[in-house]
């Protein structure tokens, strides 16, 4: 039995050192090769290449563009000559669309044929023509992007900042008056008066807008109030308007008392006719116009400056566009609109010599520029332009590698599931950097999830010292210290004050709660976690029909679409939201530190360790690692796990408050059910074992979780479309980092 | 003369039966529900749930405790429906060849699961919860990315203008839903006739071949008369034949393979494998003394619940009242329901039998019908009907794994305290 074991041991470490030394291979081949890149990059040879592939890529937009428009203009005017002709009624829509593509495709292969040719354009002329655009272009983007950031900020601060806009309608007539009220409401907007014509423009037609929509919806309400009346609207197909109209006013007697009910005449006369023709009247669009968040950049009028510059920038096109046209007449046949968009386009390409060495390639080699080099040109080209990737991907085999040649010493410190979470958390970065994603706001992000779940993933530790191993029903805790937050809010406690009282009324609620708890556990000691995973869901249920049919009646708090219960999110905007998370919160690097989460959860974690480092905390140590010698030495080991068991649905109470202020809003009903196997996966991940947790493991545990899950969600919305697959990879690394805790502590017993 | 210690005995065991009986019969009278529209849809429920709850008998008799993980069964279930919708197959050659499919998917999954289980004994109760939870993310991997992308499917099935499968996949159309419940359906009476008939046949083949005494027998027949008796007096009947209300059927087929089901639990126990599995269950030690493979049987066991969930999933869906495969969510509650079911039939987490489930899954649904049709007619929503069941199926499992400890425990103290004296 042993031999065997030894002989397949030696097979894997064989395997393994195959394995590692095919990536150390693979590792050397793409660093040389993202080295030779950047070599490649540096030469004066490359450059020149790149200037012609930039003249090609012009070029060939020009053309294709040219192409573009005559084939849409050959399937537009064919699909009107066939809507004409008899056959039109026989076909269906398939072979209708089908006839159409055909048609553009010939267009489209003929015109190819016709202007794929430029040799006639003089290629110096264009290349002197095009650096001349590249500098102001780039300082033009740059300038209206600033404008444009401006516009946006005050745009939907304007836009929440007013809740009735027809107030601003009183204004129509008089600029400065509106402006004034505008300012009077966003203060910010004094200090930009560039941008009054635009905002007074968007205002005045925002309000139009709602005006209209009012109106539309009034006159919906009249016409349904009406429209019953009348059982056949159809017999009075023939009617008259004014027959039509005594007939409304007979069915909606207010409108006759109603001075404005000329108003509304025409609304529904056409309402009634329409009735009246028989057709199923068409439900009147009732929806609001609300104040629209997306920002409206038509509405903008940009500074004299930038005025000034759009005109070289058009006077430095012309030139280059007059070069295009010497050598290709048809261009100057396009329309107007088409013109413009082939315009949009070429500076788009001429624009992209701002970015580095591999956007300039790629954007080139998008508009078919690639297809002129040949060989080992080309080779050159895409390995000098994917030298950063090459990078990456060296780095991550390189670690790869590094994993599988050294398993041993590696796992066997740190613990196998750690050591792939860890690779995986690498792997992560790197992946983050290929996709470009911005560092300092990823580092952001994981920092906000670290001082979000920090507290909650303390929790467990207390649990796991004092031997009830990983505390499921930390639920209990979590739901004692909603239970204090939906009442600070019932209560109108607001702010610090709202945010102090539901820690201190949460610890004061755990405090029974967690007893009883632990009592029962006392009494079934070997299976506490199967059975604290159960009682903390069945209390969470318990607690869905308390918050159900709890007396509290502040309509912040009430569900108001039944008129009773609790809702199910609550709102800390505009209240303690983010409080903690924002006290001392500083910018370094573009990164934004949440100092006071940060540290608040620093400090329980200090608080935490100078328990354990007390005679109390040692002996409650003692007692969850080997209860019978603690027993024998004097301990009373059910009391000190009853008091590892409070001290965890505790701080289980103040990890949700805390939670829910960096989280914004407060959940209650079936959403912290789940929290127990969140903070156990944490911890776990940390280098905890179902039966061993220090202060480390914690810290270590939810920055590598909370990272890889960041992470992982905007890598995940990035590689792949549609979300959905952080979520899944959240279920996956969350249970199975349980699931080897159990395998581990279980063990094969023979 | 009452035996006392009996009836505290039987109280102890059944006081979660008893609970659920009196909490359904509450709700009856504060619901004022009617008896006829609430016996047709426990018929319904019944039926539906039967043969998964069934299917979880064999793990606890091999000691495994619930097997949660009989959701990655529904999981293999899923996956074999959604390949027979895929290849267009419809009505009961569709459930069949996904019955196949879950065959071998069933046996792989179950086969996975059981080493995990062999790894973490005495913590199979949370490991199948936890397994079933970490499938499910696979499942969703699968639905949503690798079916659609790496496996190519059927445009109609796959979410439309993106990839993965659609979270509904319609039923009724290719005729899968009541595919096996329609073929035959049996008037409710008429299976009363016929069980009672069948009690008396029995009755009198074993009186004559002298395997039960003749007052057994008298019992026996008397009870089937009774019972068809009962069933004949117009007010009783008229709450079935359909005279007040729609006539309440039996789908005939599916209680045939409920009943095969229970005919395997019992045959199968008695067979070498059947002795393994309860020498399994009640010593480890003993069982790998006496040279039994301790791990491969309790695989063996793992493999067939998962295998037999999943044919149990298939006939929940089929029979389900709305025709669609909810496909994302239809596997989540069935571990958890099935488990709390035949707990509350009188199981405990290490004895089960077949009628305990049968009794327990018809007690759970009485109380989830009733529970959901009071709490609408009192507080004029179902909402908290739900939440209340939630909170019941919870705590039955809470309260079972907490008897069974305590018991462990009694039993481990009782032996320290017999070692000591002795």
């Amino acid at each position: 039995m042993t031999e065997n074991k030894t002989i397949s041991a030696k097979k894997t470490e064989a395997s393994r050192k195959i394995v590692s030394a095919v990536l150390f291979v693979l590792v050397a081949v793409l660093l040389v090769s993202s080295g030779l890149g950047y070599i490649v990059r540096g030469m004066d040879g490359t450059q020149v290449i790149l200037d012609t592939m930039r003249t090609d890529a012009v070029l060939s937009t020009a053309t294709s563009g040219l192409v573009d428009s005559i084939a849409a203009a050959r399937r537009l005017a064919y699909s009107q000559e066939l809507r004409k002709s008899k056959e039109f009624r026989k076909m269906g829509t398939d072979a209708y669309i089908e006839a159409c593509d055909k048609a553009e495709a010939e267009a489209r292969d003929e015109a190819t044929a016709l202007y794929s040719d430029t040799s006639g354009v003089d290629r110096a002329a264009l290349e002197a023509a095009i650096p001349g655009i590249q500098g102001i272009q780039g300082r033009y983007n740059a300038m209206k992007e600033g404008e444009n950031e401006v516009y946006a900020a005050l745009y939907t601060e304007v836009v929440d900042s007013i809740g009735d806009w027809t107030e601003f309608c009183d204004a129509n007539a008089d600029d400065d008056a509106l402006w004034s009220a505008l300012c009077a409401q966003v203060e910010t907007l004094s200090d930009n008066a560039q941008l009054r014509p635009g905002m007074i423009k968007l205002v005045k037609a925002m309000a139009e807008k709602e005006i209209a929509a009012d109106h539309a919806q009034q006159a919906a309400q009249l016409w349904s109030s009406a429209s019953g009346a009348v059982e056949d609207w159809t017999a009075y197909a023939e009617a008259a308007d004014e027959e039509l109209w005594s007939l409304i006013l007979e069915a909606v007697p207010s409108l006759a008392e109603n001075e404005n009910a000329a108003d509304f005449k025409e609304e529904l006369l056409a309402s009634a006719k329409l009735a009246a023709s028989g057709e199923a009247a068409a439900e009147a669009e009732t929806e609001t116009v609300t104040a629209q968040t997306q920002v409206d950049y038509s509405y903008i009028v940009y500074s004299d400056q930038l005025q000034a510059l759009e005109k070289e920038v058009n006077g430095a096109f012309t030139s280059l566009w007059d070069v295009l046209i010497s050598g290709i007449p048809a261009l100057s046949e396009l329309k107007d609109k088409d013109a413009a968009a082939l315009r949009e386009r070429i500076l788009d390409v001429i624009t992209a010599s701002e970015g580095d060495f591999a956007q300039q390639y790629t954007k080139y080699a998008s508009c078919g520029a690639d297809k002129k080099l040949t060989g080992f040109t080309k080779v050159k080209m895409v390995v000098a332009s994917n030298a950063e990737n090459l990078l990456l991907l060296g780095v991550a085999a390189l670690l790869m590698a590094a994993l599988f040649a050294f398993w041993k010493p590696i796992t066997g410190k740190m613990g196998v599931s750690r050591s792939i979470i860890l690779l995986f958390f690498i792997c992560l970065m790197l992946a983050a950097q290929f996709y470009k994603i911005n560092m300092s706001m990823l580092i952001g992000n994981i920092l906000e999830r670290v001082s979000m779940y920090g507290v909650l993933v303390l929790a467990m530790m207390p649990g796991i010292q004092c031997g009830i191993s990983l505390n499921m029903g930390m639920t209990i805790g979590c739901v004692s210290g909603l239970f204090a937050l939906v009442t600070s809010l019932n209560f109108n406690i607001n702010g610090w004050a709202g945010l102090i009282f539901s820690i201190v009324v949460g610890i004061i609620v755990a405090i029974p709660l967690g007893w009883g708890y632990a009592i029962l556990l006392n009494r079934m000691k070997g299976s506490e976690m199967t059975i604290s995973t159960y009682v903390g869901y069945s209390f969470v249920s318990l607690m869905c029909m308390v918050w159900m049919g709890i007396p509290y009646t502040n309509p912040r708090v009430v569900n108001l679409l039944i008129g009773r219960g609790l809702r199910v999110t609550h709102s800390l905007l505009g209240n303690y939201a983010y409080i903690l998370d924002e006290l001392g919160s500083f910018k370094i690097w573009g990164v934004t530190v949440p100092t006071g989460g940060i540290l608040f959860f620093l400090i329980c974690c200090g608080l935490m360790w100078l328990f354990s480092r007390s005679k109390l905390g040692i002996s409650m140590s003692a007692a969850g690692s080997n209860p019978r010698f603690a027993e024998a030495s004097g301990i009373n080991v059910d009391h000190m796990r009853i008091l590892g068991t409070v001290l965890s649905t505790v701080l289980a109470a103040v990890g949700i408050v805390v939670y829910s202020q960096a989280f914004g809003y407060a959940q209650l009903y079936t959403a912290p059910r789940q929290l127990g196997f969140i903070a156990a996966s944490a911890i776990l991940i940390g280098g905890a074992s179902v039966k061993k947790a220090k202060i480390s493991h914690v810290i270590i545990g939810v920055i590598l979780f909370e990272g890889v899950l960041s992470m992982g969600q905007q890598v995940a919305n990035e590689a792949v479309s549609g979300g959905g697959l952080s979520e899944v990879m959240r279920i996956m690394i969350s249970n199975g980092i349980i699931l080897y805790a159990l395998t581990q502590s279980g063990g094969e017993q023979k | 003369m009452i035996d006392r210690k009996k009836i505290t005995d039987f109280l102890k065991k059944y006081i979660v039966t008893i609970l659920f009986l009196v909490l359904s019969l509450t709700f009856i009278i504060l619901g004022d529900l009617d008896m006829t529209s609430v016996a047709r849809d426990l018929m319904k429920r019944l039926s539906r749930n039967a043969f998964i709850v069934l299917s979880l008998i064999i793990p606890i008799v091999a000691g495994m405790g619930i097997n949660f993980a009989i959701t990655i069964g529904a999981m293999a279930a899923q996956i074999g429906l959604l390949l027979a919708i895929n290849w267009n197959l419809t009505g009961p050659v569709g459930i069949l060849v996904a019955a196949a499919i879950t065959l071998p998917l069933g046996a792989l999954f179950g086969y996975l699961v059981g080493v995990m289980l062999n790894k973490m004994k005495g913590q199979e109760t949370i490991g199948s919860m936890i397994l079933g939870y970490f499938a499910n993310g696979a499942y969703q991997l699968l639905f949503l990315y690798i079916f659609g992308n790496f496996i190519p499917l059927n445009p109609k099935v796959t979410i439309i203008g993106a990839t993965g499968v659609k979270n509904t996949l319609d039923l009724t159309t290719n005729g899968l839903a009541q595919a096996i419940d329609g073929i035959l359906r049996i008037p409710f009476l008429n299976c009363v006739y016929i069980f009672a008939g069948a009690g008396l046949v029995y009755a009198l083949v074993m009186y004559l071949l002298k395997k039960i005494t003749k007052k057994k027998a008298l019992v026996t027949a008397g009870c089937s008369v009774v019972l068809a008796a009962v069933f004949c007096l117009p007010v009783v009947a008229n709450c079935f034949n359909g005279k007040n209300s729609e006539a309440i059927t039996v789908p005939g087929i599916t209680w045939v393979l409920i009943l095969l089901l229970c005919g395997f639990n019992v045959l199968i126990m008695k067979t070498r494998l059947g002795q393994k599995f309860r020498a399994v269950g009640q010593s480890q030690t003993v069982a790998n003394a006496s040279g039994i493979n301790v791990n491969r049987v309790r695989l063996i066991a793992i493999m067939i619940s998962t295998v037999l969930a999943g044919w149990g999933q298939l006939l929940f869906i089929q029979s389900d009242g709305m025709g669609t495969l909810t496909t994302y969510s239809a596997h989540e509650q069935v571990g958890l329901y099935a488990g709390a079911a035949i707990l509350v039939g009188g199981a405990s987490i290490d004895r089960a039998t077949n009628s305990q489930a049968l009794l327990g899954t018809l007690l759970f649904h009485l109380m989830f019908l009733t529970v959901q049709k009071a709490a609408s007619a009192l507080f004029g929503d179902a909402v908290i009907g739900e939440y209340f069941r939630a909170f019941l199926s919870y705590a039955v499992i809470a309260v079972a794994l907490v008897m069974y400890a305590w018991k462990g425990n009694a039993k481990r103290k009782k032996k320290q305290k017999d070692l000591r004296t002795a």
